[in-house]
């Protein structure tokens, strides 16, 4: 009730302020006149009876102020006051409120775009019911290398735990060509088994999961699809029966669409049973990804304990046959971020950084206008501004230059988020999810605050501080500031250098890092190369017999020989992936050394040969053609490449790296050497090793090169686990070639969709990641390198004005102009000086942490440190040079006099 | 020279204004002239002070006020009390009486 009435009172004053004032000034004149009447009354005169009730009630003034001051409509009315008068200082000081304005919008625009990137990739819960519950779980081996799920391991950890409601294992995406729908399209495609979308929580918003019949082994073939292939592939039909999917050989009726922004694994537009063609049971093939929902009230711990159990419990019953002798449990979404973390983190930490040099830039000029300002405090408070007014009014004009610099800075924040997809890398998991949303606005606001309450804190102490007296004599002179307030402009300079060169020292870092990668050669010559991917017009299953290689061959032969005949084009090879781009995509595994011995003839014995170290070896599996090498240029260094001769019932030969040479024999010629490489593509036939070729770095350019078997694909043929390109070296572009090219594979193949491209562009991708956080980071260091010269710029030529009267002395008494230079430079250089010290020292301890994200630059490269060492400190000597130069041709006569 | 202090107790002048217009609504001086009046001069109330109490309990929804047009036509600012204004009056009297009292024990005692 009284709140209520003093809420409405209130707001009554301050809606008409007048009114309430002249209410007041009424009650106080009544009071006068019938104080009056009653000394009146008492028997003075009239004029002796005013002058004694004026004595009594004091000054009228006073008591009207008194009774006005009452209420907190009063503290909003002040509030108004101040805001007011805070406009009236900054737009009366447009130059200062401009760059104050703009290097705020600038720190908190850029940190506000950067956070929304951390807080939709790494804070942000996932998509699914209870997404804490959700498990990604791996098998592990004894160096602690975690590996995908074999499929027999799989349904004993299904079976046996008691932590886990629901385990379910998935492939990892196969990008195939899907027709059926409104055009074939090249999609991704996932097998997932039954209870897939139990464990995330998700149901088909149209249409129903997969049945139990079409999870049973061999089961019913079934097709769910993503919202956005049943948008564009599906016309968004309401009646899923008519649509049949034909991939990979096989046709799916759809059953199901999941719901918009269901996007696992990333970027699948359709999920199949993987029941539907169930392999070997072996335990050592490791081809599915393990991910499950933790029951109520367990612990990721507990459910990694139970899981560590079962596989030391496969370990002892299956011994050499296994390769886990543990089990890794992760929550799904540390599993999805990865190892962006590190990257993510680090900008933020860089924009966090541009941030405090933006406050610390702001800060000094708030200190150079205080002092400036001190003859106006020093009235105001000789008149009786209590300390506490005038705190609170400089409060309010950081608040009001903070909100103003925030507003914008949002504004810049959601433009900047607009533009990101142009240059996020591709491989940044979640970005799709990046907006402004309240998280990310509480955050701006958050930001806002802290800038403004540490700026108006630090405006009114330096303000309030310090002798009102002396100010006043002070301020008969133009007033430019005591030398305390000068030292503590030092001080913000030097934190503001240390700081910008934490972010150089990083960006240079991750610069030279960048550097070195792209110098790193791959092995091969990256000009002028035309790639073509696509997908075979026929079903490819892991193992192909012979009949299918042999329509296989014949169908790349006439696509090849018709490719090659496009003008322009000098070599063309095939190959079963796209060396560096593909990275970690490339099949690898272990391989045979028969030595004379007899192949097996089965895979039970193949383990069994592979169990002893010395009939094996490790390597990647490469199918690739004759024109393979001549296209890339890779070098011939011993022996033969693949010719006419090896047919596909000639015996099959093999070509290896150079370090596959070296590894594996070290001492002997490998050229001769009898393998077998079947477990990659389910063909026994033995490989005899025919010729050695330099290395390529396959698994990118920051690994180191690979020891790789390649096998001819008229021999081997492409199998599922390939995606086969084509290399074209060309002195045609690629905008000539594809139009020919793509009639070619409509011609022979209209289903199979054809992505063209080049390997620069190819490579442009896998370097993507990098070259997003370099230029970031390198943008963050740019702008903290422009405020700190400003900042530099800005003290010096403050001391500039501040000695203009000494300069003049020490001219008059014979300085000669190279000593005020001297002079002027060697302040800039103290606080430069001091500053880099300060900065060096803590990149030490800093830079560690980046250590991840370098490569061949160790974090405490003393080139990087030297360099930007100087750069900055050039920067700065630069930065006073200007105000140095103007005291140096200060005219003596008229310094002296200067006021 | 002495001077006798006319300062109104700490803390009574809201029981002082609330005891004086339980008998009739009145204008600020007529308040005041009310409240010396009947301490005899002992308690003399600072305008600045009284009119801001006015202010203060009619927020609290104790007082209510309206202008009325005086014989000289001029505006005066008329107070009464509530109903809640009356109840809180009750409670600093008993308050007042019982602390009073125990104040005069204390004194009586020591004498």
């Amino acid at each position: 009730m009284s709140l209520w009435r003093q809420f409405t009172c209130g707001l009554r004053v301050l809606g008409n302020r007048k009114a309430a004032d002249r209410d007041t000034a009424d009650e106080v004149n009544h009071y006068l006149e019938e104080a009056t009447a009653a000394f009146v009354a008492r028997g003075l005169s009239p004029d002796e009876a005013r002058r004694a009730a004026r004595l009594e009630l004091g000054s009228t003034t006073a008591v009207r102020e008194q009774v006005r001051g009452y209420g907190w409509e009063n503290r909003i009315h002040i509030l108004f006051a101040d805001l007011r008068y805070a406009a009236r200082i900054l737009t009366g000081n447009p130059g200062f409120t401009a760059v104050s304005m703009l290097t705020l919008a600038l720190g908190i625009g850029a940190s506000t775009a950067i956070f929304s990137v951390v807080d939709a990739v790494l804070l942000r819960a996932l998509p699914y019911p209870n997404p804490q519950k959700i498990v990604r779980v791996w098998e592990q081996a004894p160096d602690g290398h975690r590996m995908n799920l074999a499929n027999a391991n799989f349904e004993d950890f299904r079976g046996q735990n008691n932590t886990i409601s629901h385990l379910a294992a998935y492939t990892g995406d196969l990008l195939t060509s899907v027709a059926g729908g409104s055009e074939p399209a090249r999609a991704r495609v996932a097998a997932v088994s039954s209870g897939f979308f139990q464990v995330l929580g998700i149901e088909p918003f149209r249409g129903r999961d997969f049945s139990a019949e079409e999870h049973r082994p061999h089961g019913a073939p079934a097709a769910i699809v993503s919202y956005s292939y049943w948008r564009d592939y599906l016309a968004g039909a309401t009646d899923l029966s008519q649509f049949h999917l034909r991939l990979m050989g096989g046709v799916y009726p759809v059953i199901g669409v999941m719901p918009a922004g269901f996007d696992f694994p990333a970027g699948v537009a359709v999920w199949i049973p993987s029941e539907l063609d169930p392999d070997l049971g072996t335990r050592t093939a490791h081809n599915w990804r393990g991910i499950g929902r933790v029951r109520d009230g367990i612990t990721v711990a507990q459910v990694r304990a139970n899981l560590s159990t079962i596989a030391r419990r496969i370990k002892d019953q299956y011994g050499k046959k296994v390769d886990l002798n543990d089990a890794a449990v992760v929550p799904l979404a540390d599993a999805i971020v990865g190892d962006v973390r590190t990257a993510l983190l680090t900008l933020f930490a860089a924009v966090g950084l541009l941030l405090l040099v933006a406050c610390a830039n702001v800060a000094g000029l708030l200190l150079a206008r205080t002092s400036a300002r001190r003859k106006e405090l020093a009235v105001r408070v000789a008149l009786g501004a209590g300390r506490f007014r005038l705190m609170q009014q400089f409060l309010t004009e950081s608040f009001a230059l903070s909100f103003a610099g925030g507003l914008l800075g949002i504004l810049l924040a959601v433009l900047a988020i607009r533009a990101l997809p142009a240059i996020l890398p591709a491989n940044l998991p979640r970005q799709q999810e990046i907006v402004i949303n309240t998280p990310v606005l509480l955050f701006a606001l958050g930001a806002i605050l802290a800038v403004a309450a540490s700026l108006g804190l630090f405006a009114a102490w330096r303000a309030v501080r310090g002798d009102v007296q002396e100010a006043l004599i002070a301020g008969s002179r133009t007033y430019t500031g005591g030398a305390a307030s000068h030292r503590f402009r030092g001080f913000l300079v030097t934190g503001e250098i240390a700081t910008t060169l934490l972010i150089l020292i990083g960006a240079g870092l991750l610069g030279r890092s960048f550097l070195r990668l792209i110098s790193t050669t791959p092995g091969f010559r990256q000009a002028n190369l035309v790639t073509i991917q696509f997908s075979l017009p026929t079903p490819l299953n892991f193992s192909q017999d012979e009949s299918a290689i042999a329509r296989q061959i014949q169908q790349l032969d006439e696509l090849a020989t018709r490719l090659r005949a496009i003008p322009g084009v000098q070599s063309l090879g095939l190959a079963g992936a796209m060396p560096v781009a593909a990275g970690d995509n490339l099949a690898d595994g272990g391989f045979l050394i028969l030595n004379g011995r007899k192949p097996p003839t089965n895979f039970e014995e193949w383990d069994r040969i592979a169990q002893n170290p010395s009939h094996a070896g490790y390597a990647l599996y490469a199918v690739a053609s004759e024109g393979y090498f001549r296209t890339l240029g890779i070098p011939l260094v011993r022996g033969r490449i693949f010719g006419g001769q090896d047919g596909l019932h000639a015996p099959h030969v093999a070509v290896i790296s150079q370090t596959l040479a070296r590894e594996r024999w070290p001492n002997q010629d490998p050229v001769g050497q009898v393998i077998d490489f079947g477990n990659m593509d389910g063909n026994l036939k033995p490989l005899t090793i025919v010729g050695i070729v330099g290395d390529v770095r396959a698994r990118g350019l920051d690994s180191p090169p690979s020891p790789i078997i390649y096998v001819d694909y008229r021999q081997r043929g492409m199998n599922l686990n390939a995606s086969p390109t084509v290399l074209i070296r060309s002195t045609a572009r690629l905008g000539e070639i594809a139009p020919v090219a793509r009639g070619i594979f409509h011609d022979l193949a209209p289903d199979v969709p054809v992505k063209f491209s080049t390997f620069a562009d190819e490579m442009g991708g896998w370097l993507a990641d990098r070259r997003f956080l370099l230029f970031l980071v390198g943008l963050f260091a740019a702008a903290a390198l422009a405020l700190a010269t400003v900042g530099i710029y800005g003290v010096v030529a403050f001391s500039v004005t501040r000695r203009t009267q000494e300069i003049g002395i020490r001219m008059a008494l014979g300085a000669q102009r190279s000593d005020v230079l001297r002079l002027i430079l060697g302040e800039g250089a103290r606080l430069a000086i001091l500053g880099v010290a300060i900065g060096i020292a803590a990149s030490f301890v800093i830079t560690r942490l980046l250590s991840s994200l370098l490569f061949g630059v160790s974090a405490t490269d003393p080139i990087t440190f030297a360099g930007v060492a100087l750069l900055l400190s050039l920067v700065a000597l630069v930065a006073s040079y200007i105000p140095a130069r103007h005291a140096m041709r200060l005219d003596p006569n008229h310094a002296l006099r200067y006021e | 020279m002495y001077e006798p202090n006319t300062d109104v107790i700490q803390g009574t002048l809201d029981m002082l204004i609330l005891k004086t217009l339980s008998l009739e609504p009145m204008h600020g001086f007529g308040i005041a002239r009310r409240i010396e009046q009947i301490s005899r001069g002992v308690f003399k109330v600072n305008p600045g002070s009284l009119l801001t109490a006015f202010q203060r309990l009619e927020r609290v929804g104790w007082l209510n006020s309206e202008w009325r047009q005086t014989d000289k036509s001029r505006r005066a600012k008329f107070y009464s009390l509530t109903r809640s204004g009356r109840k809180q009056l009750e409670i600093e009297t008993t308050n007042w009486n019982r602390r009073a009292s125990a104040i005069a024990r204390l004194l009586k005692a020591e004498g």
